[in-house]
């Protein structure tokens, strides 16, 4: 109970600090503010929102083939991150949604928060966008193992695209969520800029011209390249995936002795 | 990619004389805040600089110094972004400093006006938050450039440790990755005799094989952590706890954006404050219930205090010249003049370069 | 005498499988060497893995009967509290590092017991002392040779002071250094600790020694432990010393060249015949003034080396020494800074990875043959059975690769890389990890290879092997040709000796002196 509780509770809050430039009123920040604080103070509740959600995680249980095969996967996935694919989009996605939809919900958030954070780790780049990134991509994983629970008894080609077309969608998502992030930090004023208090519609309005401007291309072929790639490698990586699955929840039947145990003659 | 360096190990803990790795990051969280609260660019060129100082004092020998420079190339990027759409888009005030042919975007892009006059305080204005953001980017490269981020990993609360041990694991998995994947780049071409392979099926045949070896490692590095001890088996009534905390927190935010939307602003700053007390709470209790030692701990030394507690003099200090009115800490360009600059503020931001001085503790 | 380590009646099943063990029953005595035999796929790593609880608890599946080790049992123990009085030690160096400091990683294990860490500072002192390890401390496991890697990882499990070590086939992925090493680390435990330790190995030369009692498992069964000697005096996969001393009946059958020189020659052994290299064929390969450099480490320096028709090279040399990237420079796979390669017209030379996973995909071996041939745009059915035959696979044609051990994969490899039919096979250290079975089934491809009219080059660090099927022996060294010959010639004058040479000159193996027997 408290479990979902707490994921919705994690959903809304994230997406409300995603989302403040189309919600947050005017004079609510102090006066003096400025384009920079939003985003940071936004940051700032991403992070929190991402150590509730570690704290919710790790309930359940962890462990060492599930931190191991995590590792190896956050591994894959920072170096991913470094290959950019034609059009623009990294690598990272199409890994995070197979395997979050071979292992289920759980695995596929933790492996989304862990690879960003390698990823930053790895290439030096701690900044103010991680928790976002790390959020959205822990969503995207998340997501796929819940369609990965659904899909599991589809047709492969069924399966395949299913997580093609969510590829598609969730990497797309993770480009504008990013992108408004990094929106008051790219215009300040004028036509394409945000402002606290406008009518919603215009705000939207507003964010979709710069969105149009800044990076609709570039998203949307890498999110296709992302999609693409889930299309080609899914079914194999699939079924190689979820040969391991087994590990992660080990069942252990004990037999009982069906005849009493003889006294050893050598003691 | 120099980044990977596989060789020795990044500074072992305690055998440098190099700050604690929280004191660096109250620094670096000090010298954002002083940007954001005194975005004149004439106190982000000093914040800048004396930054700039710190790190060349500093710096790590390894591929993550780069960071400093990298992050302030991205800083640089955004805020030329910004100088040129916003000097495109937005209209009016004077001197113009030159004319662009307009034109009118269709419906469908925004309808908006580009081009046309371009006036030079909206292109300052512009430039000078692209400097703030700049500013903030410095401080953001130069944490990167001096904490080593082993110990970034190793310092994360006991209630992260499995996150952070994921992490490790990771870190310690991508040379094994890198070489695995030069490896069967060239196993098609082996096994054909030199023979480029047919494009069809290419990828999967380079995927698979390095998903399975990469599992099977990680069955038996499983095995190998099993052995020795580890295990997650249970949550404690600890970290029950600190997972209905982390709830809390999370509704207490949740309250926050709400009164805000109702513009109760003072309700939402308390509910806010409420909502991070709630989650370090939270976050101290899963730790303290993990009860789990660390090897070779790095303690944090009276240089470590000395540092944070004198870089949070910096955004302090700025905080109550603000408060009093300080009117030098922002500069608009309507009307036109040069930015002034009050001494208190630059001593504030001298404050700033405190681990240069204890550097030779 | 108190038994470290006791199994019950042990049945056991991985999940959804046929049952493995059935009824297995063993006792170890404290502070002995017990060494564990047997084909790859016995189920050796599963009995091992039973000893602290990885099986079943980490495995799943059905276990009956009991393991008993100081007191506890496996039942109701899984690994984390079996921590504290059982290390395991896996056989690949590079999956067993948690943190990528050796030092860091070394206190994991006392990180996980919740140890004070005054006390973890002083165990992890004299564990990295143990192994001989503490100039390594601050390096990160994936700069150490693959010897030091293991001795970390056995730091690693003695980290909590356990009383019992378990370790499968910890060298077999390692070379003969690299291997005495560890060895050598492990004899000293069980010496001056006092260390029970159970131990999983192929090389039986070098482990042999070491181990006070052997048993023998195969398909799930163990065979009553006795002494080393006696043990390996009938084993398939005997060393070559133990071997000759079947074959001339010595006894008590000798385990080490050392004892075997006690014995002496048999009289009236007929020399072998002087060393006739056959008529060499045509020439396939000619490789001149080859140069290559990798990074700035020059790896070939102006090597020269033919190969022809029907011949068979081995190519010796530490790691390191530009084996593998002789062997990549001839397959077109490394552009070289010097001189050139040529092939003969019409002729091509394939490559077989060190690491044949890369060649692994599945769903099934035969899968993995007929990839080849449809790369190659051949038809796939016939050549892929002609070749799993002469692997000794086709039993194992429908399974998953992955399931195999790493010998069988060793010859799935060498399968899909040779159904392309090339003229010159490439091998590097195609041995790792073989069994005997998988070793002789290998002598054979690589016999029927030469005798076809085609070659084949492998780089290897068998002496033995090479003995055997070996025309020519080259020698590298720090990446030049330190010695080209006929094999007699070169493995007769060089520290790469088969033992039957040391015992027996010039016989250079047992067959040699079995026919020269029959002869006599």
């Amino acid at each position: 109970m408290r479990e979902r509780a707490i994921y919705v509770a994690m959903v809304v809050v994230g997406a409300g600090a995603f989302l403040y430039p189309f919600w947050l009123p005017a004079r609510a920040l102090p006066e003096r503010a400025h384009g920079t604080d939003a985003p940071l103070l936004a940051a700032l509740i991403g992070a929190m929102v991402v150590a509730a959600i570690v704290l919710e995680l790790r309930r359940g249980a962890i462990n060492g083939a599930t931190v191991a095969l995590l590792g190896v996967l956050s591994a894959m996935g920072g170096l991913l991150r470094l290959l950019d694919l034609p059009g623009g989009g990294s690598g990272i996605f199409f890994l995070v949604v197979l395997a979050g939809a071979a292992f289920g919900p759980r695995f596929g958030m933790l492996l989304g928060l862990c690879a960003m954070a390698t990823s930053a780790v790895i290439t030096g780049g701690v900044g103010p966008w991680l928790p976002f990134q790390m959020l959205t991509l822990g969503w995207m994983g998340g997501g796929a193992g819940w369609l990965g629970r659904l899909s599991g008894r589809w047709p492969w080609r069924v399966e395949v695209g299913a997580l093609a077309l969510y590829g598609w969608v969730a990497g797309f998502a993770f480009g504008a969520v990013m992108n408004l992030w990094f929106w008051p930090f790219a215009i300040g004023s004028g036509p394409l800029s945000w402002e606290p208090g406008l009518a919603l519609t215009t705000t939207f309005h507003r964010y979709y011209s710069f969105y149009v401007a800044s990076s609709l291309a570039w998203d949307a072929a890498g999110a296709l390249a992302n999609a693409v790639l889930i299309v080609i490698t899914g079914r194999a990586l699939l079924v190689a995936l979820r040969r391991f699955a087994d590990r992660l929840a080990p069942v252990v039947q004990l037999l009982e002795p069906s005849i009493p145990q003889e006294a050893h003659v050598n003691g | 990619m120099s980044c990977f360096a596989v060789g020795r190990a990044p500074d072992h803990a305690v055998t440098t004389g190099r700050l604690h790795a929280a004191a660096w990051a109250v620094w670096a969280v000090a010298a954002a805040v002083s940007v954001e609260l005194a975005p004149n660019p004439v106190y982000v060129a000093l914040v800048i600089a004396v930054v700039g100082l710190v790190v060349s004092a500093h710096r790590l020998d390894s591929a993550w110094a780069r960071a400093f420079p990298i992050l302030i190339g991205v800083g640089v990027a955004f805020g030329v972004l910004r100088v040129v759409l916003t000097a495109a888009t937005t209209h009016g005030g004077d001197p113009v400093l030159f004319t662009l042919p307009a034109a009118t975007l269709p419906r469908l892009l925004g309808g908006f006006s580009v081009g046309g006059a371009v006036s030079l305080p909206v292109v300052l204005q512009a430039a000078s938050e692209s400097f703030a953001i700049v500013g903030l980017m410095a401080a953001f490269g130069a944490f990167n450039a001096v904490v080593s981020h082993h110990e970034l990993v190793q310092v994360v609360p006991r209630a992260f440790y499995e996150v952070g041990l994921i992490v490790t694991v990771a870190v310690a998995f991508v040379p094994s990755t890198i070489a695995a994947v030069q490896r069967v780049n060239e196993a098609d071409r082996a096994r054909l005799g030199g023979r480029r392979a047919p494009r069809r099926g290419r990828l999967v045949r380079r995927a698979v094989p390095l998903i399975e070896s990469g599992a099977e490692q990680a069955i038996a590095l499983a095995e190998s952590m099993d052995s020795r001890g580890f295990a997650r088996a249970e949550a404690t009534a600890g970290d029950r706890a600190a997972a209905t905390g982390a709830l809390v927190a999370l509704l207490a935010l949740a309250a926050a954006f709400v009164a805000l939307v109702a513009r109760a602003t003072a309700v939402a700053a308390v509910m806010a404050i409420v909502g991070a007390a709630a989650l370090l709470v939270a976050v101290f209790v899963a730790s303290q219930a993990s009860g789990r030692p660390r090897y070779r701990p790095r303690p944090i030394t009276r240089r470590d205090r000395t540092v944070a507690l004198v870089a949070l003099g910096a955004p302090m200090l700025l905080g109550v010249r603000a408060f009093l009115g300080d009117r030098t800490l922002t500069w608009s360009t309507s009307p036109l003049h040069l930015p002034s600059v009050s001494w208190l503020a630059v001593l504030a931001v001298a404050l700033l370069a405190v681990p240069v001085v204890v550097r030779d503790d | 005498m108190t038994e470290a380590v006791s199994y019950r009646d042990v049945q056991f099943a991985y999940p959804r499988e046929e049952r493995l063990l059935d009824g297995v029953r063993l006792d170890v005595h404290a502070g002995e060497v017990l060494l564990f035999m047997g084909r790859s796929g016995s189920g050796k790593s599963t009995v091992l893995r039973c000893v602290n609880g990885l099986v079943p608890h980490s495995t799943g599946g059905s276990f009956g009967g009991d393991v008993v080790v100081g007191g506890r049992s496996t039942r109701s123990y899984p690994p984390r509290k079996m921590a504290d009085v059982v290390g395991f030690v896996h056989q690949d160096p590079e999956a067993q590092f948690v943190v990528d400091q050796v030092e860091a990683d070394v206190a994991f294990a006392l990180e996980n017991l919740g140890m004070s860490p005054p006390a973890m500072r002083r165990r992890v002192e004299e564990v990295l002392d143990a192994l001989g390890i503490a100039h390594l401390r601050d390096r990160s496991p994936a700069s150490l040779s693959g010897g030091e890697r293991q001795r970390a990882a056995i730091a690693g499990a003695l980290a909590a002071g356990p009383s019992v070590l378990v370790l499968d086939e910890p060298t077999s992925q390692l070379d003969p250094q690299g291997a005495d090493d560890v060895l050598a680390a492990i004899g000293r435990l069980n010496a001056d600790l006092g260390t029970t330790v159970l131990l999983a190995e192929h090389r039986l030369e070098r482990a042999a020694p070491l181990a006070d009692r052997a048993v023998v498992v195969d398909a799930g069964a163990v065979s009553a432990p006795v002494p080393t000697a006696e043990a390996i005096a009938g084993y398939e996969g005997a060393p070559s010393v133990t071997r000759l001393g079947r074959l001339l009946g010595w006894h008590p059958a000798p385990l080490t060249v050392r004892e075997a020189q006690r014995f002496g020659a048999p009289t009236g052994l007929e020399r072998p015949p002087p060393a006739t290299s056959p008529a060499p064929g045509a020439p396939l390969v000619a490789v001149r003034g080859a140069s290559v450099e990798l990074g700035r480490h020059r790896a070939l320096r102006a090597v020269d080396v033919s190969v022809a028709e029907g011949e068979v090279i081995a190519v010796f040399g530490r790691n390191g020494a530009g084996k593998t990237t002789l062997l990549r420079a001839v397959a077109g796979l490394v552009s070289l800074a010097a001189g050139v390669v040529t092939i003969a017209e019409g002729r091509r030379a394939a490559y077989v990875p060190q690491d044949p996973n890369t060649l692994l995909l599945g769903p099934t071996v035969r899968d993995d043959v007929e990839t080849t041939c449809r790369l190659l745009g051949q038809p796939a059915a016939e050549a892929a059975d002609r070749w799993l035959a002469m692997v000794g696979l086709t039993g194992m044609a429908s399974r998953h690769p992955r399931d195999l051990s790493a010998g069988e994969r060793q010859r799935v490899a060498i399968a899909a890389v040779g159904v392309g039919e090339p003229d010159v096979l490439l091998l590097d250290e195609p041995t790792r990890g073989m069994d005997a079975p998988s070793k002789a089934a290998l002598e054979v491809l690589i016999r029927g290879m030469a005798g076809a009219g085609r070659s084949v080059m492998l780089a290897t660090h068998d002496v033995e092997l090479a003995a055997r099927v070996a025309t020519r022996v080259v020698v590298l060294g720090d990446g030049e040709v330190v010695a080209d010959g006929p094999a007699r010639d070169v493995l007769a004058g060089s520290l790469f000796a088969p033992q039957v040479l040391r015992v027996l000159p010039p016989f250079l193996t047992v067959e040699e002196v079995a026919e020269a027997i029959g002869r006599a």
